[in-house]
């Protein structure tokens, strides 16, 4: 009846638009094949220009001809990435790296103490109207928005010179409070006072000589927040 | 032992998951190890309260010890509570040095000059966390250990976390001794409350994932991605619109895990 024929008529249209598509498929396929002979003819064209070129010049020069062995399109591409990614490696190593953005510049600073490498902060900028911080990761503690108000609009290199030391020197005296109360925890009485900044340290301890024990009782100020030694040391005798 | 000790101890304890008790008594570390291994856990709670009740006893608890068990359940058991968060200021640019035990004298000092029946308690945890228990009384009545405010405050950050009682004409005596305490100016409430006091924290410290341009791209986690229909003939109609929505979100917010919104609230 009806049915019958209206579900005959689908199966068809189905039929009909599967095949359509698979000539679609085949016609892109097909332009993108060309579009590679053609990127690739380009680029042996190029090189060919290159060979020319370098033959010319090694002939003007005295000696034997050596036949440079020539690098595949592939090869060169491959030694290019890897020496940009080594370039990134180094910026950020340096500690100091950004990219930029639709907007502006998102600066990475990247902390280390010693030799080890502890945590990065980012900072987004927007340079338009005129330089702003946009978002960021520095902790509340560090006085960013007083160094910001200090540098940012005048002397970037300043800005992000000051707040990389204070991250730095924060980082420092926290991995190295975190190293004494590890590193010494039979000698040391209970845990660490410390503050959020770490830069105000308070401790017992304890030294055995023989079989007499000595305790101890430190208080350590680091008073300049872009240095990782105390300003102030007060050891007594409890 | 006091009475209301007892009492109040044996409450605290009935509040905590039965599985928990013994972890959160471990933690108190009140009784001896010796002592928590002469309690059946595995009874009904009615009876380990007693149980535990009869050890403190033993060992003579008294309220500054009954409130440290209760500052470390809270700790536990934050969102049992409502946190509102508070917003300190200060005019000066002085490099902070924070003193712990400075801020707890001026502290203790203040709130104790202006009302004498409080019983304050400190406990400070790794994150620099420090949690302040206050439990009020009035001019001529003792502590009422029930009526209970509790303070979360992390070192040189202007914010505070107040979870308040039902006695909110406490709260100016609160504030004022905090920002004293802390070397700030003043403080003012933010529009910012939830049961959830590590989503607060999110929020404030800016502790949520943000998603940074860098070249150093960190590894995506897995995302399951549904598989698109081959039909050609069926589009979808707002996928540009969809797609761009979902741009926007990753960009700004990043792929990890995110604050709880409990409420939204908007205001004219």
């Amino acid at each position: 009846g009806v049915l019958a024929h209206l579900e005959m008529l689908e199966a068809r249209a189905h039929q009909a638009a599967v095949k359509q598509e698979e000539v679609e498929q085949q016609e892109q396929k097909l332009a993108r094949l060309q579009a590679r002979v053609q990127e690739l003819r380009a680029q042996r064209d190029e090189l060919r220009a290159k060979v020319d070129l370098q033959e010319k010049e090694q002939l003007g020069k005295e000696g034997a001809v050596s036949n440079p062995a020539q690098p595949s399109a592939q090869a060169v591409l491959e030694w290019k990435i890897k020496s940009i990614k080594a370039t990134l490696q180094i910026f950020y190593l340096t500690g100091i790296s950004g990219k930029l953005t639709k907007r502006g510049v998102c600066f990475c600073i990247s902390t280390a103490y010693e030799g080890t490498y502890l945590d990065s902060y980012y900072l987004d900028l927007l340079t338009k109207p005129e330089v702003q911080i946009h978002r960021h990761s520095v902790p509340i503690f560090i006085p960013l928005e007083q160094i910001a108000r200090s540098y940012l609009q005048t002397d970037i290199r300043r800005f992000l010179s000051v707040l990389s030391e204070h991250l730095n020197a924060y980082v420092g005296r926290r991995y190295q409070a975190d190293q004494l109360q590890e590193h010494f925890s039979e000698q040391i009485e209970g845990t660490l006072q410390r503050n959020s900044l770490c830069n105000l340290l308070v401790f017992n301890y304890k030294v055995s000589n023989k079989s007499k024990t000595f305790p101890f009782k430190v208080r350590l100020l680091y008073g300049d927040l872009c240095c990782s030694l105390p300003t102030e040391v007060i050891v007594s005798c409890t | 032992m006091d009475e209301t000790v007892a009492e109040y101890i044996r409450r605290t304890v009935l509040k905590i998951p039965r599985d928990e008790i013994k972890t959160v008594l471990q933690k108190w570390g009140f009784l001896s190890e010796r002592q928590l291994q002469t309690i059946n856990f595995h009874q009904i709670k009615e009876n380990v309260s007693q149980d535990v009740v009869q050890l403190c006893e033993a060992n003579s608890a008294d309220i500054k010890q009954a409130a440290v068990l209760d500052i470390i359940y809270n700790h536990i058991y934050p969102n049992k509570r409502v946190w509102s968060v508070y917003q300190m200021n200060k005019t000066g640019e002085e490099t902070e040095i924070f003193d712990l035990r400075d801020f707890k004298k001026k502290f203790k000092r203040q709130l104790q000059s202006a009302l004498k029946n409080v019983t304050i308690s400190f406990r400070e945890y790794e994150d620099n966390a420090i949690w302040i228990r206050i439990a009020w009384g009035t001019p001529y009545t003792k502590p009422n250990q029930y009526k209970t405010s509790y303070v979360v405050y992390h070192s040189q950050t202007p914010y505070v976390f107040i979870s308040a009682s039902v006695l909110k004409s406490n709260l100016p005596l609160l504030c004022q001794a905090l920002v004293l305490a802390s070397n700030y100016h003043d403080i003012r409430e933010m529009e910012l409350r939830s049961h959830s006091l590590n989503s607060l924290k999110d929020i404030v410290f800016k502790r949520y994932s943000q998603n940074f341009q860098t070249y150093h791209p960190r590894p995506l986690q897995e995302r399951n991605v549904a598989p698109e229909s081959t039909d050609v003939r069926i589009v979808q109609e707002n996928r540009n619109e969809k797609e761009r929505i979902q741009r926007v979100n990753r960009e700004v917010f990043g792929d990890g895990p995110q604050p709880k919104l409990e409420f939204a609230q908007y205001k004219v």
